[in-house]
């Protein structure tokens, strides 16, 4: 090969079955040098199994897996040059954490020097801030702790492809947001591709520049983080990645004109396929106004419950002939910089622009 | 050969049954097997002798089992058939390799065994310990003192108290497979040469110390009864040289002859027959250094459980009719006159069960200091473990 | 934590490791010993804010749970191996048996059966080696490789030997290895009078194919729990299958290899039957010194001796084999299985 791939991964019409079970559907995948990329999807969706493919752990009933452009088919989980953080982590408990760290290039041929290999794990345990924990035992350690000694692990051998598998799932929230940035710094340094797997969308959001998500063996959606959010390729997405309120409308023969459920008539972009849809709408989209005098609004409700969240409110609100809605208000932009109390009568307001149509 | 003994010989009337009932005496079930109940045969032999069960032995209430310690193909399966048949009281044989096991286990206690057989020299030992009551010979009225030979019975009784009723005498020899071992053997200095030449890994001593120890005693030309330590320590120098070149150490040794993964065996009369019997090529011979002459007895022990039933046994063992076919199938010689009468001509010209009396000579009776001391308990232990 | 129960998790190999252990002093089996401390530890708490009334109940319910089985190893175990203690200080009678005494004469005589003990603590040992040999690659097989489905029947399969007694099964072997056997069908392909019975080679045989399942078991259950993760961990650092195997698989079974080792040589100590039948009474073990003292010269006190010191020496074995299973496979996983 002259010229250096421009993919690190690739999938090329990748199909995994596990006997008459479809796992992972003619998936087509392009992962660029350096690029943090997170799969996400439900459990079940077959993100884990693209992973196991990538490591070698599963081979591909049909399509080819490719890595830094060579194509990986039968070529076994210890020829690829690719390291995996393991849900759970998988540590060795038999050895304490430099020999954890140390395993992978005790594996190297020719062999390496001893001094180099313990050089070369205690670097690595510096990366990951665990200078001095060299001789501890592996069930001494905290969850946090064993989480960056199995990071130590995978990285150590410089891989060109880290895959993490569920990573932070076993963290508590705090540790789990810590561990969010410092994977994301880590990466910077060590400019390799982060492979991510995972079922939080937060995590995915907050941490990758690439999020890929799946639903039942297929991606649905290859986007930049934001992209995702705000531009939901299918009420799936919409639905996995954040919250949304549905509301089923109808799209007039015009192609620019939504008709709520409740009669409501919205002035949506034009091109839309006329008859039966779902309008997807975040709930940071809608505004409150408190309608005490009583005037009239094509949408307005009361106030069922209230969840108090700091700089924000979340609300759920009965509105009339469309059900439950679920609106997250920041509190300065409320009228009186006030909180609105349940069983207030509410209009909401939303930019018709941030509304998204999915054909139903 | 009569008629009389072709219709009752159990041997040549189920040569196969016969065959695996041996199987099992010298195997599979050695120590525990049960006695069976065979109701066919037994049924015949009530019809010939109807007068037979109608003594005083059979008065008492014997019980259902019964339990006879012995020595391994010592016993015609038939005749416990036809006991049990003939009482409803099932035999339990348990099999042993030496008297010492036998005197170690009533020893210990808890044997349950009601009849045994133990052999002329340890009696007085028995008697000493306490572990045998004097018979009463009014429960055994098949015995007759008159007809036994005094030469192999005297053992049986104690400053004239009859402890032990005699089942029959026999030798102490080699069995020798003359189809793989061309040598002819004379002596015991003989066997134990062969044994670390021609039959090289395929010669037999027994798991006993009387004879292991007595036959080395005596191919040194020493007694077969010594005591002294010089003689023992020769001895015990032969036989673990002679350890590495043998087959094993057993003293059930028929089913290593009869498989020929064995060619030649320290062997005693009874064996030897049956042995011969079934495979002429084996040959039985005496030691013409010497060797042992002994007498195997009946005896009840003072723990017995079931008393009645072993004085039945005994009754019945002693009743000629009965010890005929015992000895045709064990194939050692009686000590009973009357049993020699009845026993067919092919029998008692046979040269393996009734020798020369020349041949004999030379023989010794075990000694009862045989059993107890300790210096040739130790000896037979350092030449197993060597 | 997979299987932890405060009380450990009462499989048979386990409650044998418990047994073990409480020999050497050692309470708890290790792999519970973490959740078992944090378990006491909650109950404990709970248990305070209860009235004691509870407390001594739950005692009752505990002594009465374990009462039969410690009378059984009172009368069965202790009281006769005290007096085993008892008699191997005194003397034989001279017809034989015990008679009172005190004396060391016993054990001074111990050097007599030297070659015994030396032959027991040889062949013990490369016997369970051998065992383990052939044990390892079944288990590694029923354990990782076989089909789920078909696992339960196949591990049956290696129990299905104990339906018959071992006796019958060596008396098998005896003709097996017999002229009649083995021996005479390499007479047909004209392969002479070889002799297998009666030799150290059939006794190896017998012992290895009398304790397999014995070693099958323990390795098989401590492979069953390995985590497959890390075995993927392994390869994916770059392991190709046979380091994976000495590097991860081997030391993380170890407990269940030295608890398959230590079994089958503390059984092998004092086997009797096998070599008394497949070594035609030439491959003498300790065993058979001891039957011997027992059932032929009738040494009580001498056999006590014997039996007294090959207990000792079990125990050492024992804790010797343990602390190197402990050392080596991490204080994690130092349970026996």
């Amino acid at each position: 090969m002259t010229a250096a791939p421009a993919n690190d991964i690739e999938f090329r019409s990748v199909t995994k079955r596990y006997g008459t079970v479809t796992a992972v559907s003619d998936i087509n995948l392009a992962v660029p040098k350096g690029a943090f990329v997170a799969l996400l999807g439900p459990s079940g969706c077959g993100k884990t199994t693209c992973l196991r493919m990538i490591g070698g752990f599963e081979q591909p009933s049909e399509g080819t897996v490719l890595i830094d452009g060579r194509e990986m088919n039968g070529v076994p989980a210890y020829r690829r040059p690719v390291n995996m953080v393991f849900q759970h982590y998988a540590l060795f408990p038999h050895f304490d954490v430099e020999q954890n760290v140390a395993y992978g290039l005790k594996q190297a041929r020719p062999k390496l020097a001893a001094a180099e290999i313990s050089a070369r794990a205690r670097e690595a345990l510096e990366m990951v801030r665990l200078g001095g924990f060299e001789r501890r035992r592996i069930h001494e350690m905290s969850g946090g702790q064993q989480q960056r000694v199995a990071l130590a692990r995978a990285i150590v051998n410089k891989p060109s492809v880290l895959l993490l598998d569920e990573p932070l799932a076993a963290l508590d929230k705090k540790l789990r947001t810590a561990m969010q940035i410092e994977l994301q710094t880590l990466q910077r340094e060590l400019g390799i591709t982060f492979m991510l797997v995972t079922h939080d969308q937060e995590e995915a959001l907050s941490m990758s520049d690439m999020v890929c998500v799946m639903n039942a063996g297929r991606i649905v959606q290859m986007d930049r983080p934001q992209d995702i959010y705000d531009r939901p390729a299918d009420l799936f997405v919409a639905d996995f990645v954040g919250k949304t309120n549905r509301i089923s409308a109808t799209v007039e023969p015009d192609g620019a004109t939504l008709r709520l459920s409740n009669g409501m008539a919205l002035a949506a972009r034009s091109g839309l396929r006329p008859g039966a849809a779902t309008v997807a709408l975040r709930p940071e989209a809608i505004d409150l106004v408190r309608q005490s005098n009583g005037e009239g609004s094509p949408l307005a409700g009361i106030v069922t419950h209230r969840i108090f969240l700091g700089s924000t409110a979340e609300y759920q609100i009965s509105v009339d002939g469309l059900g439950d809605f679920l609106v997250t208000a920041d509190r300065r932009s409320m009228q009186e910089g006030d909180l609105v109390e349940p069983g207030e009568r509410v209009a909401l307001t939303f930019d018709p622009g941030k509304v998204h149509v999915f054909p139903a | 050969m009569t008629k009389w003994y072709r219709e009752n010989a159990p041997i040549s009337a189920q040569n196969l049954t016969d065959e695996w009932m041996r199987l099992k005496r010298g195997s599979v079930t050695r120590r525990h097997f049960l006695g069976v109940t065979g109701l066919g045969l037994a049924a015949a032999v009530l019809a010939r002798q109807p007068g037979l069960f109608n003594s005083a032995a059979y008065a008492e209430d014997l019980g259902t089992t019964m339990s006879l310690a012995t020595w391994p193909n010592y016993h015609d399966p038939a005749t416990f058939e036809a006991f049990t048949a003939a009482t409803g009281v099932a035999v339990e044989v348990n099999v042993f390799g030496s008297n010492e096991e036998m005197l170690a286990k009533l020893q210990a206690g808890g044997t349950g065994w009601d009849l045994f057989v133990p052999t002329n020299y340890t009696i007085s030992t028995y008697v000493k310990l306490g572990l045998i009551a004097p018979l009463e010979l009014a429960k055994v009225p098949a015995f007759s003192q008159a007809t036994e030979s005094a030469r192999f019975t005297t053992e049986g009784a104690i400053d004239g108290t009859t402890y032990a009723l005699p089942k029959n005498w026999g030798t102490t020899g080699m069995a020798v497979n003359t189809s793989k071992i061309k040598t002819k053997l004379t002596s015991w200095k003989d066997f134990f040469e062969v044994a670390m030449t021609e039959a090289d890994g395929r010669a037999m001593v027994h798991d006993y110390q009387l004879t292991t120890i007595g036959s080395a005693l005596v191919s040194l030309g020493y007694s077969f009864n010594s005591i002294k330590p010089e003689e023992l320590a020769k001895a015990e120098e032969l036989l673990i040289k002679v350890k590495p070149h043998l087959y094993g150490i057993n003293s059930d040794y028929q089913p290593g002859m009869r498989a020929t993964d064995a060619w030649m065996t320290m062997c005693w009369t009874n064996d030897g027959a049956q042995l011969n019997r079934d495979m002429p090529e084996v040959a039985y011979i005496l030691g013409a250094d010497g060797g042992e002459i002994w007498t195997d007895f009946y005896a009840i022990p003072k723990s017995a459980a079931n008393k009645p039933a072993g004085y039945a046994l005994l009754d019945y063992l002693m009743t000629p009719e009965n010890a005929v076919k015992e000895h045709i199938a064990n194939g050692a010689p009686t000590t009973d006159s009357r049993v020699l009468a009845l026993l067919p001509a092919d029998v008692t010209s046979n040269k393996i069960v009734y020798p020369d009396e020349a041949s004999l000579t030379k023989l010794e009776f075990g000694a009862a200091v045989t059993l107890t001391d300790p210096a040739r308990a130790e000896l037979m232990a350092r030449f197993k473990s060597a | 934590m997979r299987g932890a129960k405060p009380t450990g998790c009462g499989s048979p190999v386990c409650l044998t490791a418990h047994t073990l252990f409480s020999l050497l002093g050692r309470r708890e089996c290790g792999r519970h010993r973490a959740a078992q401390k944090f378990e006491r530890c909650r109950s404990y708490r709970k248990s305070k804010m209860k009235p004691m009334i509870t407390d001594r109940k739950r005692h009752l319910v505990t002594a009465a749970l374990v009462a039969p089985a410690g009378l059984w190893l009172l009368v069965f175990l202790v009281l006769p191996f005290m007096a085993m203690v008892v008699f191997s200080f005194g003397e034989r009678a001279p017809e034989g048996g015990y008679q009172a005494a005190f004396t060391f004469a016993q054990f001074a005589n111990l050097p007599s059966r030297a070659a015994a003990f030396w032959n027991t603590m040889m062949i013990a040992p490369v016997g369970a080696f051998l065992c383990l040999i052939v044990a390892y690659p079944v288990a590694y097989y029923l354990a990782i490789k076989s089909d789920p489905k078909y696992r339960l029947v196949l591990v049956s399969l290696v129990v299905v030997p104990f339906w018959t007694s071992l006796l019958v099964r060596t008396y098998a072997w005896m003709y097996i290895l017999g002229s009649r056997g083995i021996p005479n069908l390499l007479g047909m392909i004209g392969i002479e009078d070889i002799r297998l019975l009666n030799t150290p080679g059939a006794v190896l045989l017998g012992i290895v194919y009398g304790y397999l399942p014995l070693m099958i078991m323990p390795i098989y259950v401590s492979l069953e729990k390995l985590d497959r993760r890390l075995l993927e961990a392994s390869a994916d650092l770059g392991a190709k299958p046979v380091s994976t195997f000495f590097g991860i698989t081997l030391p993380l079974s170890l407990p269940g290899v030295m608890t398959g080792v230590a079994l089958v040589t503390i059984l092998l100590l004092g086997e009797y039957l096998i070599p008394q039948l497949l070594g035609g009474g030439k491959v003498f073990f300790i065993g058979n010194a001891l039957v011997d003292l027992f059932l032929q010269s009738r040494n009580w006190p001498f056999g006590s001796a014997i039996a007294v010191t090959l207990v000792v020496v079990v125990v050492i074995v024992l804790s010797v084999a343990m602390r190197i299973a402990w050392k080596v496979s991490g204080s994690r996983q130092v349970d026996l299985v």
